[in-house]
């Protein structure tokens, strides 16, 4: 261990499952009738700030904006029962923070409001995902990152704190970097940085006796409810599903000869392979 | 509004190139299409941009060895913004283009349509776009309105421009002192790339986590070698582990690829993966868990045993073909 304890904050978003959403009958998304869960990446970025709160001591806290439908508390008690100090739950009913653009501003300002309530002057290390789940848009982090105005690394493969900096490794499509940060930065992380924790039965019950806060999106600081009329917007139209035409055949056998040799002949009529 | 002004912009000059057609589809003949090159050799991406037709270049050169990060890449388009005040912007969608986009957009106070598919001008100039949400099962249809629309395009979905005859554009110099990195560089390294071009394979045998050592993999390559196909893998293998080299990932976050033939060998088939080979005209999965979702996406479901049922299907084929 080196320096002094850290406090992390990461950003996590609850989202519809998207390995469990069926469309409905017009092909929209049914997502009333998915379970949520915690992004994908966002469960990596926990775990990543849980791992460098482990190596340099320290704390790590949650956020989450919550839109739309609320998830239910056992979803929300899981970011606990990982490793969470505390989870602060910013309630957009009316709609005030949704897109990346507004998301962020309004990430912002509930860290700043996070930094006053738990008495600390800066985070050191800021973590989200490296896209959500359901609308993979790669924004929100780094757009966090220019509302705060502090440097960001996205798409970190490796973290480490020396000397008061933040070390990360970032792979990008031709390279791997090794890059160098001064604190407070913001890192994105993907599935490639670690195997996220899944919490034991006594961490899920213990997690119920940690806090969960609610900040009023009023009382964000710097964040102003009102967005003005004329702004530039992205509107959706329409979300739909392609039906899928696969067959859906289920290639039967008493063994796996069997097996192999039904689906070597179906191929083989389809012309797919030589036979 | 000025609707015929696009700034098109990506770190990638094989990317740049791409956003040249777009721009240009985007535009039409009548308007312009200017580039933005950013880095040590930005003075030579110019000039490339304009003899492949784009109508001016903004020049942002950096010394010799730097490698300017997504953050002065952002303050050098802003005053691209500034100097040219464009309708729309095009960014490659790479892992920096992701990164450079929102920043820009946040700097600018303006949204941005991540990874598009498709885009079309409307009546109003407002920009439709087509992107994928919910791990690309669903498609999104969306509509960008009021300036400037900021949009980032993946890798290879437009061809690359063709040099003109008649190239006339000129470049300008930006004038942005960079200040000095918040993020430095300590080292980099080229990631190991396969010379395959997935994207042209005919069969491709795909391995997933249910493979449990890097070894088994020459089980999925003596298959690959056996059909005239090649190996690629999910997300985990590509990532996770590096037993594949990245170019081989077929998924979201890597290639898409519409082989004659694809087998899902021991792969879940998150939606991430399914993506990348819903355009395969026949579907295998080798799963031995029933309820896993790539069944749902295949033509023929083996439940069974991978490192049984591979073997024994190779036995099988090559008995077939040897009498």
């Amino acid at each position: 261990m080196t320096g002094s304890p850290l406090n992390i904050l990461v950003c996590l978003k609850f989202i519809p499952d998207p390995n469990q959403l069926q469309a409905d009958a017009e092909g929209h998304p049914d997502l009333a009738r998915a379970p949520f869960r915690i992004s994908t990446f966002d469960e990596n970025a926990i775990e990543a700030g849980l791992q460098l709160a482990a190596q340099n001591g320290g704390r790590v806290f949650g956020l989450s904006v919550l839109a739309g439908a609320m998830p239910p508390r056992d979803v929300l008690l899981r970011s606990l029962a990982m490793g969470l100090e505390a989870l602060y739950l910013v309630k957009d009913e009316n709609k005030n923070a949704v897109g990346p653009y507004r998301l962020a501003l309004a990430l912002a300002g509930a860290v700043r409001a996070i930094q006053a309530a738990e008495n600390i002057s800066s985070f050191d290390v800021l973590i989200t995902g490296e896209a959500s789940a359901d609308q993979f848009n790669a924004q929100v982090g780094p757009r966090v990152a220019v509302a705060l105005d502090i440097p960001a690394i996205t798409y970190a493969t490796k973290l480490a704190i020396e000397q008061g900096k933040l070390i990360a490794h970032r792979s990008t499509e031709n390279t791997s970097e090794t890059l160098e940060a001064d604190l407070p930065a913001l890192v994105t992380v993907g599935n490639e940085i670690n195997q996220a924790r899944i919490p034991t039965v006594l961490q899920v019950m213990g997690a119920s006796k940690k806090p969960v806060k609610e900040l009023p999106i009023g009382e964000l600081p710097g964040f102003d409810l009102e967005e003005p009329k004329d702004r530039p917007c992205l509107r959706t139209l329409d979300i739909t599903a392609p039906p899928s035409s696969r067959k859906r055949i289920i290639v039967v056998g008493d063994n796996p000869e069997e097996m192999a040799a039904n689906l070597l002949s179906l191929l083989g009529a389809d012309g797919e392979v030589k036979v | 509004m000025d609707n015929q002004q696009i700034l098109v912009f990506s770190e990638s000059s094989d990317a740049l190139v791409e956003l040249l057609t777009a721009g240009r589809s985007l535009c039409g003949p009548e308007g312009r299409v200017t580039a933005v090159a950013i880095g040590p050799t930005a003075a030579a991406i110019a000039q490339d941009c304009l003899a492949r037709g784009a109508d001016e270049a903004l020049v942002l050169q950096t010394p010799e060895g730097s490698r300017p990060g997504p953050e002065e890449l952002v303050l050098g388009l802003l005053e691209a913004v500034s100097v040219a005040s464009p309708a729309t912007i095009l960014v490659g969608a790479t892992r920096t283009g992701a990164d450079v986009m929102a920043r820009l957009a946040q700097a600018l106070g303006v949204p941005c349509a991540s990874s598009c598919m498709a885009l079309r001008r409307d009546e109003e100039g407002n920009l439709e776009i087509e992107r994928r949400v919910y791990g690309g099962r669903f498609t999104a249809k969306q509509v960008l309105k009021g300036n400037p629309q900021v949009v980032s395009i993946p890798p290879s979905r437009f061809p690359k421009a063709e040099p003109v005859k008649d190239a006339a554009g000129s470049s300008k110099v930006l004038e942005v002192t960079l200040p000095a990195p918040r993020v430095r560089v300590q080292a980099t390294s080229p990631r190991v790339r396969s010379s395959v071009d997935m994207t042209k394979a005919e069969i491709i045998i795909a391995a997933g986590r249910g493979i449990k050592k890097v070894e088994d993999l020459s089980m999925l390559e003596e298959l690959a070698a056996a059909l005239g196909g090649v190996l690629a893998g999910s997300r985990p293998l590509t990532g996770d582990v590096d037993w594949l080299p990245t170019d081989r990932r077929i998924g979201l976050s890597g290639q898409t690829v519409k082989p004659n033939l694809y087998m899902a060998c021991g792969i879940s088939g998150q939606i991430e993966h399914i993506v990348g080979m819903k355009g395969a005209r026949t579907v295998v999965a080798i799963n031995n868990d029933p309820k896993a979702p790539i069944h749902v996406e295949s033509d023929y479901s083996v439940i069974g045993n991978l490192y049984e049922i591979v073997p024994a299907f190779l036995k099988a084929f090559e008995k077939a073909n040897r009498s």
